[in-house]
């Protein structure tokens, strides 16, 4: 219920971000050690899978896990750090066509005294140490590449051009990519070279218990419906060779269950979170309909 | 000229009222130029005689006089003498007929020939009947002739005056009406207007009032259908009028009005049906065209032959009770128009269930109508039963159980789900040696252990040492192993049949609650349909009571007295499966120990009052030790039974089926699934000969073989083939080429071929299996397309010509954003210098400046080269429209009058050509393509393929990449027609080769497609189409290491699973609406090339 409050927001400089309690994430793999150990390593990661399986989620984990000997919410009044504690910041950006080098970079802004330098997400996050999470990133311009490239080998560097100025990357810095190698649409590819500066962990969907206790945990449905939805989830996905672009992703399952744990009836809410949602054409949804009505009462 | 006729020919004329002689005057002037003397005395005179016909024909003098100059203009001398005589003639009868004549004739001569001059004369003159009256419809005639002859070949004229006289016997003032009607409505008629004519004609000897209306009606009735169509609509109109239709206008109005709502395609075969009815009864036509309407409301196309047909076998019994029915006025009518509105027909819903199939499964289910199982011959032989043979699911073609539609399909959807669950839940994955989940001990391990012992002592007694043929070939299957254990294969079957379906439907049940409703309601009919178990024969009870039991019934049930203890072991047994756990290895167990049991029951009928009714619903968890005991117990009273009677059982019989559960065969499906796999991996381990198949084929309890079906050998050796067949199998004993099936002959034989024709390129292909190249595999000729028309090009532009600017404008736009400078960024090359400058005066002016202050330029110069494949396979020549389905010789009508009807259909089908096809397509998108592709000034190529063979890959020029655009290449694109297959891997390394010589820093590969890549031996060992997707992939993929960008568009709306494959990480797009495809190409060419 939405009561009439005054309206509560926090609002943080980009680095200064941090995941501060623990999200939920449910590990599948061995993706967490993979993770700490090329974050110890300073070796960039690739996250590959499709959408809403848990990319972004798992970055938001991995940056409180490493980040946890401190993890107290800071005031504005920024509280100087104790000895030996770290921090990891997240500073997350989801890439676009029109993304270019210097939304990244940063640029000059005019003020009454002329021009003024201000620095975009990336040069924060390299000079703060954050993990510089870069959701989408074949859809950025290519420009941003010959960002990535100085950053993710050896040299650990950002050259600004504009200021004339290279910045070395804090030494809890890291890249971190996302990128679908799902989408059929996508003109677009990952240059070799590029690709070839990452390790590529790879995420699907999880097994079907698995799922459900996500959905469940996520969602706070019953368990029976929790299953139900991970029964649909790994049904749809079998259409995904069938004219869907996407199966359902775990994330539209966790909406339906957040639907059916407000009380829409099951039916419905895997209707408007996952049939219409997944597609337009009509032959399509109406398969996808029967095995919803095949799963759900 | 003499003054001398001249004045004798005034003084002739002198004796008439003097408008006679001023009408001489004035035109002599006009004809003394045109005439010689001799001639302008003979028109003179003429002029005489027609004024002295008759007291009033003076007149008709003047009228002469007066138009003779404009005659005289389109008329040669003799030919206008004769039109004057015609004249003179005409006045003889009555001088107001040639007044008209004359009036009409400046304006007739001019549109007819001379010759038909007198003809039409005649024609006037034929409606006179020396009566005041037809003297008036005969002037009107010749009034409203110029019109009608300006418009209507003579011929046409002919017979409407002769439709006039015919009426004007009947009565004048309608023949009058008509006439002035029949000028305004024939000329604007087409060809149907001699259909028309003929059909009036026909109305006024029976219902000449209809006319009229017929003539008031047509002009707006027949603009509702089809042009192609009107002539045979009045044709049939004509034959009802001949046979005394009261109402032929209604008919016209309601007929046509009906056809409107009709697409054009289908219209010809309302007609056809229309056409049959009026052979059985001319009567019921009218009310039939009427009908159609609220008809074709409720069903479709297809279902009105259903109902057409029943309608005419009522006609043929009760003429008024055919008629009734065709008017929707009888109770008959109603319900059938009812269950047929109801009914599901498997083609409108196939789609969605295959995808709910595939879903449900997870691998790729075809869903097919049962026919086509049975077609195939392998041994499925029952239409109406769902079945499936582990990729396909087979349902009936129609569902009409319920009377509601949504119903209807829910219980497609039970069926279908019983189906997948086979998949699903894996009936045909057993395996021997896998352990049950539920069960504890492995029986079957034991029996067979037991059994084999046994058999190895009757051998050594027999001292036989020949292999047992049939014991090999059942082992070839898992299942087969299984029963092959059992003494009566068939009750052993029939139970696992009955176990493994309540296994199932239990589990269904669990995983999919929603459709536990419906599968419940069909489980109740199923229920209902069952035979009573006290009347049959004890194993057939205790079987029967399993199968009711599967069905959820488990109160009240009648058990043998003798043999309560084991009815409620047989429950116990079934219970254990009702869980989630249980796999296919319980359900083996399970019909093992069922099958102890039952088999030594005796199959003996029993008494009424051996019987008692009992609740299973819990009969407490099966022990093995109960079992044991009740084993022994059984042996012992199976003992005593021989000692006394001599054990007089019935032969065992099979239950009836259970209809919505189908056929299931999983001896059949694991044989086919092995014999493909085999065959995959040949040469390892033995592969199964024929012999052994029938043998095989012969014993399991899954076929049918009757002997009404004729020979039992005969047919066991041809599923066997057809079996071996659809396996991919080639027959041992079949010559190459033979029979049907994938492509059985291949040429894998045979080696590296040689190019000796000028313009044949020889290209490597990849064999997937080898990993690695087959060298010099495949020849490509390379072939200038002939050259058609102009016509289809310039025709597809005018019809898309909005389509075509748009696109046009697309493009144009692609290239000035090339230079431009785009200016007011927040970033780019230079500061843009009027915007710096506003900013820095509203940072002086203290309000906040736009940060949008540079400018860059894109210096993207566009070079781009660009080949387009087209797909001219066989396949492009499919027709797009939903296309009646195909008739062949098989549903040939017997009644004599149904048969031309359908022949007529049939011969129609063949030439007429009013679909399109996916290759007319492909054409006009072309067409725009170039036309586009001009615009922007891209280098292009256009070329076709196909081919047949791997020596023989053509590949067809439509446009050379470095040929410019002409005239030629206009009639080129006439000449793209469907040919044969589609090697596509050779025709793709071609075009590479084309590409690769050009300079252009992009390149683009962009192939159209209708389907998979197949053709002749295109596959390893004829059979894997995968080879086929695997070699162009590769040709690809090279495309992609030559910096070409290759891009795929398919109008194959199933193409996802291949494409994937076949273009791997390289961009494609599936095409779901084929109408796209001309508005879509450019489209993604342009994104392409951005």
């Amino acid at each position: 219920m939405v009561e009439a409050t005054e309206p509560q927001y926090n609002e943080y400089a980009i680095e200064e971000f941090l995941v501060r309690s623990e999200p939920y994430y449910r590990p599948v793999g061995d993706e967490m050690e993979l993770f700490t150990a090329a974050y110890e390593q300073h070796i960039p990661v690739l996250l590959k899978g499709p959408t809403g399986c848990g990319k972004t989620r798992f970055v938001e984990y991995m940056a409180w896990k490493l980040g946890r000997p401190l993890t107290v919410a800071k005031d504005s009044t920024a509280q100087p750090l104790n000895e030996g504690e770290v921090r990891v910041p997240l500073v997350t950006i989801a890439c676009h066509e029109d993304l270019t080098a210097s939304d990244l970079v940063g640029r000059y802004l005019l003020d009454a005294n002329g021009t003024r330098w201000i620095d975009g997400p990336m040069t924060r996050a390299v000079k703060t140490g954050a993990i510089l999470y870069l959701d989408e990133v074949v859809e950025a311009r290519k420009d941003t590449t010959v960002l990535i490239h100085p950053l993710t080998d050896h040299r650990r560097i950002l050259p600004i051009e504009k200021t004339g100025s290279i910045v070395e990357a804090d030494d809890r810095f890291l890249l971190c990519i996302s990128y679908n190698p799902h989408y059929q649409s996508a003109l677009k590819d990952l240059k070799h070279s590029t690709r070839q500066r990452f390790i590529s962990v790879e995420f699907d969907y999880p097994p079907a218990d698995v799922e459900a206790e996500i959905v469940q945990n996520e969602s706070g449905c019953t368990s029976d419906q929790a299953e139900a939805l991970a029964k649909l989830g790994e049904k749809v996905r079998n259409l995904r060779e069938h004219g869907l672009q996407e199966g359902a992703s775990t994330r539209l399952l966790i909406y339906a269950g957040r639907l059916m744990s407000q009380g829409i009836k099951p039916r419905r809410a895997c209707q408007v979170a996952i049939v219409w949602t997944l597609t337009d054409e009509a032959e399509l949804q109406r398969s996808v309909e029967e095995v919803v009505t095949s799963i759900f009462e | 000229m003499t003054s001398n006729s001249n004045n004798d020919i005034e003084s002739s004329l002198s004796q008439f009222p003097p408008a006679v002689l001023e009408a001489f005057q004035e035109a002599s002037e006009a004809m003394d130029s045109a005439f010689t003397e001799e001639e302008f005395n003979l028109w003179a005179k003429e002029g005489v005689s027609i004024a002295g016909q008759t007291v009033r024909s003076w007149e008709s003098a003047v009228e002469y006089y007066k138009v003779g100059s404009h005659v005289a203009r389109a008329l040669a001398f003799p030919s206008f003498m004769q039109w004057a005589r015609c004249g003179t003639y005409l006045a003889q009868d009555s001088p107001a007929l040639a007044v008209a004549f004359f009036k009409a004739s400046p304006l007739i001569v001019g549109n007819l020939r001379p010759q038909y001059i007198p003809r039409w004369a005649g024609l006037g003159r034929s409606l006179y009947k020396g009566t005041w009256k037809s003297s008036t419809l005969s002037a009107k005639f010749f009034e409203v002739s110029p019109d009608l002859i300006r418009s209507l070949p003579f011929w046409d004229v002919e017979v409407f005056a002769s439709l006039i006289e015919s009426l004007s016997y009947k009565s004048y003032d309608v023949s009058m009406e008509c006439l002035v009607l029949g000028r305004d409505v024939l000329p604007a008629m087409g060809r149907e207007r001699e259909a028309f004519l003929s059909m009036c004609r026909a109305l006024t000897d029976s219902n000449w009032r209809e006319v009229k209306t017929c003539l008031e009606l047509a002009p707006r009735a027949l603009q509702q259908i089809d042009e192609g169509q009107t002539g045979r609509f009045l044709k049939l109109g004509e034959r009802l009028a001949k046979t005394g239709l009261r109402e032929t206008a209604k008919f016209l109005a309601d007929g046509t009005s009906t056809l409107a709502q009709i697409p054009q395609t289908s219209q010809t075969h309302i007609l056809d049906l229309a056409e049959g009815l009026l052979a059985t009864s001319p009567d019921a036509v009218a009310p039939f065209l009427k009908s159609l309407d609220i008809v074709l409301n409720r069903i479709t196309m297809n279902q009105l032959d259903t109902w057409y047909q029943h309608g005419v076998e009522m006609l043929k019994e009760n003429p008024d009770s055919g008629i009734a029915f065709f008017k929707i006025e009888s109770t008959t009518s109603e319900s059938m128009l009812e269950t047929l509105s109801s009914s599901l027909e498997l083609e409108r819903v196939k789609g969605v269930v295959k995808l709910y199939c595939s879903a449900l499964s997870g691998s790729t289910i075809d869903v097919l109508d049962t026919q086509e199982l049975v077609n195939k011959n392998i041994g499925w032989v029952d239409e109406d039963t769902a079945s499936t043979d582990g990729t396909k699911v087979f349902l009936p073609p129609i569902v009409d159980h319920y009377p509601r539609k949504d119903e209807n399909f829910a219980w497609f959807k039970v069926v279908a789900t019983h189906q997948v669950g086979h998949l699903e839940f894996g009936s045909f994955n057993f395996s021997f040696e896998k352990p049950a989940a539920c069960f504890e001990e492995q029986r079957r391990s034991e029996l067979e252990l037991n059994q084999s012992e046994r058999q190895a002592a009757l051998l050594r007694e027999m001292g036989d040492d020949a292999p047992d043929i049939s014991d090999q070939a059942h082992a070839y299957t898992d299942i087969g192993r299984f029963l092959n254990l059992f003494e009566d294969r068939k009750l052993a079957f029939d139970l696992f049949t009955v176990l493994e379906d309540c296994r199932l439907d239990y589990r269904i049940k669990m995983e999919y609650p929603g459709i536990r409703t419906a599968s419940e309601r069909v489980q109740i009919e199923a229920r209902s349909g069952r035979p009573e178990i006290q009347q049959l024969p004890l194993q057939q009870a205790l079987v029967e009571l399993l199968i009711q039991m599967s069905l959820e019934q488990f109160t009240d049930l009648m058990v043998p007295t003798e043999y309560k203890d084991e009815s409620v072991m047989l429950s116990q047994i079934l219970h254990t499966l009702r869980d989630v756990r249980a796999n296919v290895e319980d359900t083996t167990e399970a019909a093992l120990r069922a099958y102890e049991i039952i088999h030594r029951i005796e199959n003996k009928e029993e008494e009424e009052d051996q019987w008692q009714p009992e609740d299973l619903d819990d009969p407490g968890d099966f022990s093995e030790e109960q079992y044991e005991s009740m084993l022994d117990k059984l042996n012992a009273g199976q003992q005593d039974g021989e000692d006394g009677e001599g054990g007089e059982g019935n032969p065992y019989e099979s239950p009836e089926p259970v209809d919505y559960r189908g056929d299931f065969k999983p001896e059949m499906v694991q044989l086919l699934t092995k014999l493909q796999s085999d065959k995959g991996e040949s040469g390892e381990g033995e592969a199964l000969s024929q012999e052994q198949l029938e043998q095989m084929l012969e014993d399991s309890a899954e076929l049918e073989l009757d002997a009404e079906q004729g020979d039992i050998s005969n047919s066991t050796s041809m599923f066997a083939q057809n079996i071996m067949k659809e396996a991919g199998v080639p027959p041992p004993d079949s010559e190459s080429g033979e029979g049907y099936g994938p492509l059985l002959h291949d040429d894998d034989q045979g080696g590296e071929l040689e190019a000796r024709e000028p313009k044949a390129y020889l290209y490597d292909e990849w064999d997937f299996r080898a990993d690695d190249y087959k060298p010099r595999w495949c020849i490509v000729k390379e072939k200038v397309l002939d050259e058609g028309e102009s016509v289809f090009y310039n025709e597809s532009i005018k019809n898309f010509s909005s389509l075509l600017n748009h696109v046009k404008r697309q493009f144009e736009l692609i290239m000035p954003e090339t230079f431009r400078k785009t200016y007011r960024l927040v970033d780019g090359e230079d500061i843009d210098l009027n915007a710096a400058i506003e900013a820095w005066a509203d940072v002086r002016m203290n309000v906040p400046p736009d940060e949008k202050i540079y400018w860059r330029r894109n210096k993207i110069e566009r070079d781009v080269s660009v080949v387009f494949l087209l797909d001219m396979s066989a396949s492009t020549a499919e027709a797009i429209d939903e296309g009646r389905n195909t008739v062949d010789d098989r549903d040939a009508p017997d009644d004599p009058v149904e048969y031309m009807v359908w022949l007529r259909r049939r011969r129609e089908g063949l030439v007429r050509r009013h679909y399109k096809r996916i290759i007319d397509l492909e054409k006009e998108s072309t067409t725009l393509l170039i036309q586009a592709l001009e615009s922007i000034g891209d280098t292009y190529g256009i070329y076709g393929f196909s081919g047949y063979g791997r020596e023989n890959v053509e590949f067809y020029v439509i446009k050379d990449i470095e040929e410019s655009f002409n005239e030629k290449i206009k009639r080129r694109i006439d000449k793209i027609t469907p040919l044969h297959a589609t090697r596509m891997g050779s025709a793709v390394r071609h075009a590479i080769t084309k590409l690769e010589n050009q300079p252009s820093t992009r390149k683009i590969l962009f192939l159209i497609s209708d389907g998979r890549p197949q053709d002749r031996g295109y596959s390893r060992e004829g059979v894997e189409k995968e080879y086929a997707v695997h070699d162009t992939h590769m040709a690809l993929q090279e495309a992609k290491r030559k910096d070409i960008t290759p891009f795929c568009l398919t109008v194959d709306k199933s193409g996802h699973d291949y494409l994937k494959q076949m273009c791997g990480d390289m961009s494609y797009e599936v095409l779901d609406d084929i109408w796209a495809l001309p508005e879509r190409l450019p489209m993604l060419y342009r994104k392409l090339t951005m």
